[in-house]
C-alpha cells in the first residue's frame, strides 16, 4: 500500500474529437491508497480522460500502464477486469430493477439468479463498508444520494482497485457529501486508489492527498495537496488567470409582486406558497428532485395547478397563460437550454424569433432582416461565440448557448424571470457574466433563481426558501446567518433545531 | 348457450389463441432487449409459408415446424443488421419487414393456393381428455398448443431468474448502464430479435400444419399486429399475454361461428371485432398503466463509442 510506484500512470495520453483535441499528452501517475483530485473547469477534458480510463474511449496516442505494464482497453469489459471502475456523474443504474440486481448486472456466475442470495451478499457488504442501503428496493425509488451508494457498491462489489467519482457531490445535500467524504478516506485506507473529479476548489482542498489540474487539455500542475496554499491558487492555475466570483449586490427597494402562489397541493408539491417581488432575487435551493421542477412548470403555464392560487402579476394563472403578451411579462430560462430553450438544428436568428417574434411582425408577415439585426447587436453586448446570427444553436458551446438564451430573454423586459440553474456547466468567467446579467436584470424584475449550487443563491439572492420533498420548509432574508448555517440540513428535511449542528460544508 | 356450443368454441379460441401466443412471447423477447419489431406479420407469415414447403417436401412436420423458426429468425435478422449495425430507424424498418414478408410469401405461395401438406393432429392427454367440458378443451388438442403453453413459463424463467434474463432486461432499460457494466448491448439485442423471430415462425407454422392443413395467401391475417398490441395488454409480462392470446383467439372463433351460423350482421362488420378489440384493448393498457411497464430504452437505437 505504498505510493513509491503507481498503480496507475497514464502516458502521454491525447484524444481528439475532430480537430479539437479534449486531451493533449496527459501524463498522471494514481496510487494505490491515495485520493487523487482532478480539478478542471467544465470542458478542461476530465470526462474524456476518465473515458479512456474507464475503457470508454479509445486514445489516438499515448498508452496506460497498469502494476507497470501497458494495456489496452478495447471497451468497458475490459477496464472492468483490471480492476477499474467509475461512477458517472449520470449513474449507470437500471431503474426499474432493485439495488441487488443492479449491482449483480454484468457479474460472473451461475446462470440461475438466487435473489435472496444476491441480497444478502449485498446486505452484508453494505454493512461492511457501512453505506446503509436495502438490497430489495427498487432503484427508481432511492434518493440521490442513496442512488450513489449503490454505485459504490457495484464497483466494492467486483473488487475494484481504482474508483473514479466524476463530480460525486452535485447531486448531494452537504451532509451527504460529508458522508461520501468519510467513505472515500475510509476506502483509500483500505488501499483503493480514489480519482476525485470535481470543478469545486473547497472539496478538493478538504479531501484530496494530491491535485492535478487540467485546463483546455493539458495538465498544467500535479502536485500533493499539502503544497497548495491558498484556494484562489488553485483557482488560477484552474482558469488560467486570478478570479475572484465575487459580486456585489446593491440593496434594491421592493416594489409591486409580481408572483404569488399560495396553497398549491398538487402531487409532489405540498402546500406551497411563496411571493417574489419587482427589484428582488428570491433564491429558491434544494437538492435536484424536490419538486422544484413540477413548481416551475406550474409558474411557467407548462402544468396547470389544480389546487390553490398561482397569481402572475396580479392576474390568475389561467388567465395571464391564455393571453400573454410577449414582452414585459414572464421570462423562463430553463434548465435544459439545449432542448427546452433552443431548437439545435435551427439558426440563432429563428431561435431568437422563437420568444420575441410578436416584436417583429408586421401584420402576418415576420421582418426576419429587422430580427438579426438586432440580434447582431445582442451578440455583441452579450459577446456570443461565434457572433453570427446565422450559425446553428447546435455548433455553441454550452456557455454561449446559455448567453444566447439571457440576450433573447432579457430583450424582452421582462417583469417576472425564473431562472433555473442558469450557470449549470458553465465556466467561472461565464458564471460571472451571467451573475452581473441577472442583478442589473433585478432593478426592474422579480427574479425566482432556482438552483442546487448554494454559492450562487447565497452570492445573488436578496431572500431565500429550502425546498424538501415537495415542501418549502424554510424562507428567510439572505442575511440571516444563523438559518444560513442551518441551509444544509433544511436541504435533507431537518427542520427541528438538532442538538449539535452539524458541520456545513458550503462550495 | 349451452355446453354443445360452448365446449367447441373455448377448444377453438385455444387454437386460433396459440399462434397469437407464439408471436406474442416473441415480441415480449424482442421488446425486452430494447428493440421494437413491428415486423411480427413479415415474420409469421415467412415462417408458415416455410413450414408448409417443408412439410410438403419433406413429410416431418417436426421439422418444418424448426424450418419455420430458423426462417422467421432469419427475416428478424434483417431488422437486426438494419437497427443494430446501421442504427436504422426500427418503426420503419419493421414496417418494411411486414410488407416484404408478406409480398415474399404471396409471391412464392400463389402456386401451392389450395394444397394440403401433412400436419399435426390433435392428440388426446391420457384419461385427462375424459374430464367433462373441460377435457376436449385443455387436453384434446394438438402438440403445438402445449408447446405454447410452456413456452410461457419458460419465457418467465429466463428473463426473470436467469443470469442472461436479467442482462437482457438491463439492456432493453438502460443500454448505457449495461454497457458499463460490462454487458455486450448488441449481443442481446440480437438474441432478443432472433429469439423473436424464431417465435413468431413458430406461430406461423401453426397456422399452416396446425390451424388448416392448406395453403392459402394471406394466412396470418393480421395477427402478428394483434401480438403487437397484446404486448402492450400483457404488460411485458408472459403469464398475461397466454390470457390476452386465449381471449383474442375466443373473438376470432366467435365471429367464424357467428358467420357460419348466419346473422343480420353484415360479415365484414364481424370481421372487424378482433381489431375493434385490439383499439380497446390498447386504450384500456394505456390508461390502466401509463405505459409504466414498457422497457425504457424500447426503440432507442445505441451508438457506439468511438
Amino acid at each position: 500500500m505504498t505510493g513509491d510506484h503507481p498503480l496507475i500512470r497514464l502516458e502521454r495520453l491525447s484524444k481528439a474529437f475532430g480537430p479539437i483535441y479534449a486531451n493533449r499528452e496527459i501524463t498522471l501517475d494514481i496510487h494505490a491508497g491515495k485520493i487523487k483530485s482532478l480539478l478542471g473547469e467544465n470542458g478542461a477534458g476530465k470526462s474524456t480522460l476518465m473515458g479512456m480510463l474507464a475503457g470508454r474511449l479509445h486514445p489516438d496516442g499515448g498508452r496506460i500502464l497498469i502494476d507497470g505494464r501497458p494495456r489496452l482497453f478495447g471497451s468497458a469489459r475490459d477496464a472492468i477486469d483490471e480492476g477499474i471502475g467509475m461512477v458517472y456523474q449520470h449513474f449507470m443504474l437500471v431503474e426499474a430493477m432493485t439495488v441487488a440486481e443492479n449491482i449483480f448486472l454484468g457479474h460472473a456466475g451461475g446462470l440461475r439468479l438466487k435473489t435472496e442470495e444476491m441480497e444478502r451478499q449485498v446486505a452484508d457488504l453494505a454493512r461492511d463498508v457501512r453505506l446503509d442501503i436495502d438490497p430489495a428496493a427498487r432503484v427508481a425509488t432511492l434518493s440521490m444520494g442513496e442512488k450513489q451508494r449503490v454505485e459504490i457498491l457495484k464497483l466494492l462489489f467486483r473488487r475494484n482497485r481504482v474508483l473514479i467519482f466524476d463530480e460525486p457531490t452535485a447531486v448531494l445535500t452537504p451532509q451527504e457529501a460529508q458522508q461520501l467524504f468519510e467513505a472515500l478516506r475510509r476506502m483509500a485506507r483500505q488501499g483503493k486508489a480514489i480519482v476525485f473529479i470535481s470543478h469545486k476548489l473547497d472539496e478538493v482542498m478538504a479531501l484530496s492527498d494530491e491535485i492535478a489540474v487540467l485546463r483546455k487539455g493539458e495538465i498544467v500542475a500535479d502536485m500533493p495537496a499539502a503544497e497548495v496554499q491558498t484556494k484562489e491558487d488553485l483557482a488560477r492555475l484552474m482558469v488560467g488567470r486570478a478570479v475572484i466570483l465575487q459580486v456585489k449586490r446593491q440593496p434594491q427597494e421592493t416594489r409591486q409582486t409580481v408572483l404569488r402562489v399560495q396553497g398549491l397541493n398538487d402531487k409532489p408539491l405540498k402546500d406551497i406558497r411563496l411571493t417574489v417581488r419587482q427589484g428582488e432575487i428570491l433564491g429558491l435551493v434544494g437538492v435536484a428532485g424536490n419538486g422544484q421542477k413540477p413548481l416551475v412548470e406550474t409558474i411557467c403555464g407548462l402544468r396547470r395547478p389544480q389546487t390553490g392560487q398561482v397569481r402572475l402579476m396580479g392576474k390568475d394563472w389561467s388567465h395571464f397563460h391564455s393571453d400573454r403578451r410577449w414582452d414585459g411579462n414572464l421570462s423562463y430560462i430553463p434548465e435544459d437550454r439545449q432542448s427546452l430553450a433552443t431548437c439545435r438544428y435551427l439558426s440563432l436568428t429563428d431561435n431568437f424569433l422563437l420568444t420575441t417574434r410578436q416584436g417583429f411582425c408586421r401584420g402576418p408577415w415576420l421582418q426576419r432582416g429587422k430580427a438579426e439585426k438586432r440580434l447582431r447587436e445582442l451578440i455583441q453586448d452579450f459577446d456570443i461565440q461565434p457572433p453570427d446570427p446565422r450559425a446553428e444553436a447546435r455548433q455553441l458551446s454550452g456557455g454561449n448557448l446559455q448567453k444566447m438564451v439571457l440576450a433573447r430573454e432579457f430583450f424582452r423586459r421582462p417583469r417576472l424571470i425564473v431562472a433555473e440553474q442558469p450557470t449549470q456547466g458553465l465556466d467561472i468567467a461565464a458564471t460571472e457574466d451571467v451573475w452581473q446579467v441577472l442583478l442589473k436584470a433585478r432593478e426592474r424584475a422579480g427574479i425566482l433563481l432556482v438552483t442546487g449550487d448554494l454559492a450562487e443563491a447565497l452570492s445573488l439572492s436578496d431572500r431565500l426558501a429550502v425546498m424538501f420533498n415537495g415542501r418549502i420548509v424554510d424562507t428567510f432574508e439572505a442575511d440571516n446567518q444563523s438559518k444560513i448555517d442551518r441551509i444544509g440540513l433544511l436541504m435533507a428535511g431537518v427542520t427541528d433545531q438538532p442538538a449539535e449542528p452539524a458541520p456545513v460544508h458550503v462550495t | 348457450m349451452n355446453t354443445e356450443l360452448i365446449v367447441p368454441l373455448l377448444a377453438a379460441a385455444i387454437q386460433s389463441g396459440t399462434p397469437i401466443l407464439y408471436a406474442t412471447l416473441g415480441e415480449i423477447l424482442t421488446e425486452k432487449s430494447g428493440v421494437l419489431n413491428l415486423g411480427v406479420e413479415g415474420m409469421m407469415i415467412t415462417g408458415a409459408l416455410a413450414a408448409f414447403v417443408t412439410a410438403q417436401a419433406t413429410g416431418h412436420p417436426a421439422l418444418a415446424f424448426l424450418v419455420a423458426g430458423l426462417f422467421g429468425a432469419a427475416i428478424g435478422a434483417i431488422h437486426a443488421i438494419v437497427c443494430l449495425w446501421f442504427l436504422g430507424n426500427q418503426v420503419v424498418s419493421g414496417l418494411a419487414l411486414t410488407i416484404f414478408g408478406l409480398g415474399l410469401a404471396d409471391y412464392l405461395g400463389t402456386p401451392l393456393i389450395g394444397q394440403t401438406a401433412p400436419g399435426f393432429n390433435k392428440l388426446a392427454v391420457p384419461l385427462l381428455h375424459y374430464i367433462p367440458g373441460l377435457g376436449p378443451i385443455l387436453f384434446q388438442q394438438d402438440i403445438l398448443v402445449y408447446g405454447a403453453i410452456l413456452m410461457v413459463p419458460l419465457l418467465w424463467l429466463f428473463l426473470e431468474k436467469c443470469r442472461w434474463g436479467l442482462n437482457l432486461r438491463a439492456v432493453g432499460e438502460n443500454p448505457e448502464a449495461a454497457a458499463a457494466a460490462g454487458i455486450s448491448v448488441l449481443r442481446y439485442r440480437w438474441i432478443g430479435i432472433l429469439g423473436g423471430g424464431c417465435l413468431a415462425g413458430f406461430g406461423g407454422a401453426y397456422l399452416s400444419l396446425a390451424y388448416t392443413h392448406l395453403w392459402t395467401n394471406g394466412l396470418s391475417a393480421g395477427r402478428g399486429w394483434i401480438a403487437v398490441a397484446l404486448v402492450i395488454f400483457a404488460f411485458w409480462r408472459p403469464g398475461r399475454a397466454l390470457l390476452g392470446a386465449y381471449l383474442f383467439g375466443g373473438v376470432m372463433a366467435f365471429q367464424l361461428r357467428l358467420q357460419a351460423v348466419g346473422t343480420h350482421l353484415p360479415s365484414s362488420l364481424l370481421l372487424m371485432l378482433p381489431y375493434l378489440l385490439t383499439v380497446a384493448v390498447l386504450v384500456f393498457s394505456s390508461w390502466k398503466s401509463k405505459q409504466a411497464d414498457a422497457p425504457a430504452a424500447l426503440g432507442v437505437n445505441m451508438e457506439p463509442n468511438d
